[in-house]
């Protein structure tokens, strides 16, 4: 049982981070928290059940393969609506104070999840969502493990530890790197801030993009305001962690999984208590540790 | 000043006389009304729209058997599942002197707006759709229920599949809200009368999704059977998470759940086995059933009479027949219809202390290969098939 609870949270702990990478991004590189982070998710899962629906023709019973491929296509196309976002409604504010571009954030989130609410056939209703992988299950000595969840639990490490390398090994993620030390510095060394900024984006959204469809197959069910519960929980990991760490994100994730996989586990009646104690988790740190566990900067402007 | 005065009376006098004069009983009585009350219009309209029709279907019925001295006419008002709007309607129907009784609503807490109305006013109401067991708790004697409430249908399910199926170590999981802790509150009372051992007992909230690390709790006290206590999406996602787990115990629900949606949101291979409970009886097996399906056919509605429909056709029905026992009178009909013995659609209708129908009855299904069977046809209930 401890193993399997381990499993567990491990698995929660995978989908929050690669939403809480995405907010620690975005803080790092902007000073910015983005509040329509979360619906990058709930698009690429929507867009994702689009395409089954226009290619496919339906959104049962397809072929692993193909939808593989259609995912794929949602991904890089929701992370091309965070460059689009970013162009259209942060860019002009980038000067402004920021709590404009924060609100600015807010109004994105609310026109998105409003948008596919109402264009979305029965848009307020839960929409099934196909599995990605096979059924079945492993089994390690006296532990049986389904398929999905190795597969979820493979997909999503590997992508953090595929953004990690591209942030802390390549020439863009070295650009990356320099526009969230210091700007100015970044601007005189002939970084593209503009460049640098949309690549940040991209990556933030598509990470989150990811999660928003593995969300979508492990559960086996997406809807519109999904996004708004993956963001509040991806924010408070990368809050846990501190703001503008990478690998804070990472660990804060962890945290708040623990927690909740250890309340439910652990405590009589424990499983309506789970956001409770995970929120207690993120005042405590709020109050006591404001930079989070690996964080140096301020978390001051949110 | 005082001439004045005796004047300004004296005509006063004469317009309440003149106003009161066609409101005084002086003749014969020649229309008597009865309300209906449910949501016409809003997302639980095709609820109030079929029960509206079956209220009006009963009542050109009872006109043209000729058996009332006087016209009976509906007065159908929109409640728009909305307690406020709900109220306001319930004041309209009871300050009409011509309406003697009525029939009212889908949403439970409209109901809790409206019989305050109802019990000032003494004027009977028969609840046809809303199910919380409180409503007939306030000690009103002029609130009566013919629909079972989840309570009900949750006691007999439990007798069903802790005496009948003999499963005696159960896991209940429920949603924290009324519906669900109501639901858990009966299953684990009846469950136990018969005879079962509780195991666990957790709640979830509306909208969780991840439900592996109670399951996985669960699974290590080895459970015959799991109850859930809830709706479709989360009772979906717990039974589909509850076989990836391989968690080898029957799950059991309520109407919650009954649901093609159900089916689909957990998948079929997955839903497989999955038992639950449904108040009411498929019409087309029953011959009271069979002829309210072709009378509200030849009757020509263009919405189909739903789920609460033939509750609705048989509480105007007891209102009708109350009203031959004792005359259109408000405080008569209170007594009459408390104390009603009616051959409804599904079977004889009385009321118990509480004014809540005695009637329940309900049609067990369990999932076979994608669809909800019926228990008696599946391969289940032949041996053929194991739910465990």
């Amino acid at each position: 049982m401890i193993v399997e609870q381990t499993l567990n949270a491990l698995l929660l702990g995978a989908m929050y981070a690669l939403v809480a990478v995405g907010f620690t991004l975005f803080f790092g590189v902007l000073d910015l928290v983005n509040f329509a982070h979360g619906e990058m998710a709930m698009l690429a899962a929507f867009t994702a059940l689009s395409l089954f629906g226009l290619a496919l023709g339906r959104t049962t019973d397809v072929p692993t393969g193909s939808l593989w491929a259609l995912s794929a296509v949602a991904i890089l196309a929701v992370g091309g609506i965070g460059v689009l976002t970013e162009r259209v409604a942060l860019r002009r504010l980038r000067a402004a104070p920021a709590l404009l571009m924060l609100l600015a954030t807010v109004g994105v989130s609310i026109v998105f999840r409003e948008a596919v609410r109402l264009l979305y056939p029965a848009g307020s209703n839960p929409q099934v969502f196909p599995s990605l992988f096979p059924k079945g299950t492993v089994h390690l000595g006296p532990f049986g493990v389904p398929y999905d969840t190795l597969a979820i639990l493979g997909v999503g490490w590997l992508l953090i530890v595929a953004a990690d390398r591209f942030i802390n090994r390549t020439r863009i993620g070295a650009m990356i790197r320099a526009v969230a030390q210091d700007r100015e510095a970044a601007l005189m060394m002939g970084i593209d801030l503009d460049r640098t900024i949309a690549t940040t984006f991209f990556l933030g959204s598509s990470l989150g993009a990811v999660a928003g469809i593995l969300n979508g197959a492990f559960y086996g069910i997406v809807r519109f305001d999904m996004g708004l519960l993956l963001a509040i929980k991806g924010f408070s990991a990368a809050v846990v962690g501190g703001l503008g760490s990478f690998y804070g994100a990472l660990v804060g994730s962890l945290v708040l999984a623990a927690v909740e996989t250890l309340t439910v586990a652990a405590l009589p009646g424990g499983s309506q208590l789970r956001d409770v104690t995970s929120f207690l988790v993120v005042i405590g740190f709020l109050v006591f540790r404001p930079n989070g566990i690996l964080g140096e900067r301020s978390v001051e402007k949110v | 000043m005082l001439r004045r005065g005796f004047l300004v009376s004296l005509i006063l006098i004469g317009v309440l006389a003149l106003g009161l004069v066609p409101g005084t009983p002086a003749g014969p009585v020649e229309v008597v009304k009865i309300a209906f009350l449910g949501p016409l219009t809003g997302p639980n309209a095709p609820q109030g729209l079929g029960a509206r029709n079956a209220f009006d279907l009963a009542i050109r019925q009872a006109n043209a058997s000729g058996r009332f001295p006087y016209r009976i006419e509906g007065l159908v008002l929109d409640d728009a599942s909305d307690p406020a709007t709900g109220r306001a309607a319930a004041l309209k129907a009871v300050s009409d002197p011509a309406v003697v009784a009525a029939t009212g609503h889908w949403n439970s807490p409209v109901a809790f707006a409206t019989i305050e109305v109802f019990h000032e006013y003494r004027t009977p109401i028969i609840i046809w759709g809303a199910i919380h067991p409180d409503i007939t708790r306030r000690g009103y004697p002029e609130v009566t229920r013919v629909a079972p409430t989840a309570e009900q249908e949750t006691a007999v399910g439990a007798r069903w599949v802790v005496r009948d199926l003999r499963l005696r170590r159960w896991s209940v999981v429920h949603d924290t809200t009324a519906y669900g802790t109501f639901t858990r509150d009966a299953f684990v009372g009846t469950a136990r009368g018969f005879g079962a051992e509780i195991l666990s007992v957790d709640g979830i909230n509306v909208g969780d999704r991840d439900f592996s690390a109670v399951l996985t709790r669960i699974r290590s006290l080895n459970p015959e059977g799991l109850f859930f206590g809830g709706v479709v999406t989360e009772g979906a996602l717990l039974r589909a998470q509850m076989v990836r787990l391989r968690i080898p115990a029957a799950f059991f629900s309520i109407s919650g759940i009954f649901d093609d949606k159900f089916i689909e949101v957990a998948t079929a291979a997955a839903a497989e086995g999955t038992l639950a409970i449904k108040p009411g009886v498929p019409l087309e097996r029953i011959p009271t059933g069979r002829r309210f399906i072709e009378e509200y056919r030849r009757a020509g509605y263009r919405e189909p009479y739903g789920a609460y429909g033939p509750y609705a056709y048989d509480a105007t029905g007891i209102i009708l027949d109350a009203l031959r026992q004792v005359g259109p009178d408000r405080a008569k009909l209170v007594d009459a219809i408390r104390n009603i013995r009616y051959r409804g659609i599904l079977g004889e209708i009385t009321f118990d202390r509480e004014g809540q129908t005695r009637l329940v009855a309900v049609t067990r299904y369990v999932v076979q290969d994608g669809k909800w069977t019926v228990w008696e046809d599946s391969e289940y209930a032949k041996g053929k098939r194991k739910i465990r």
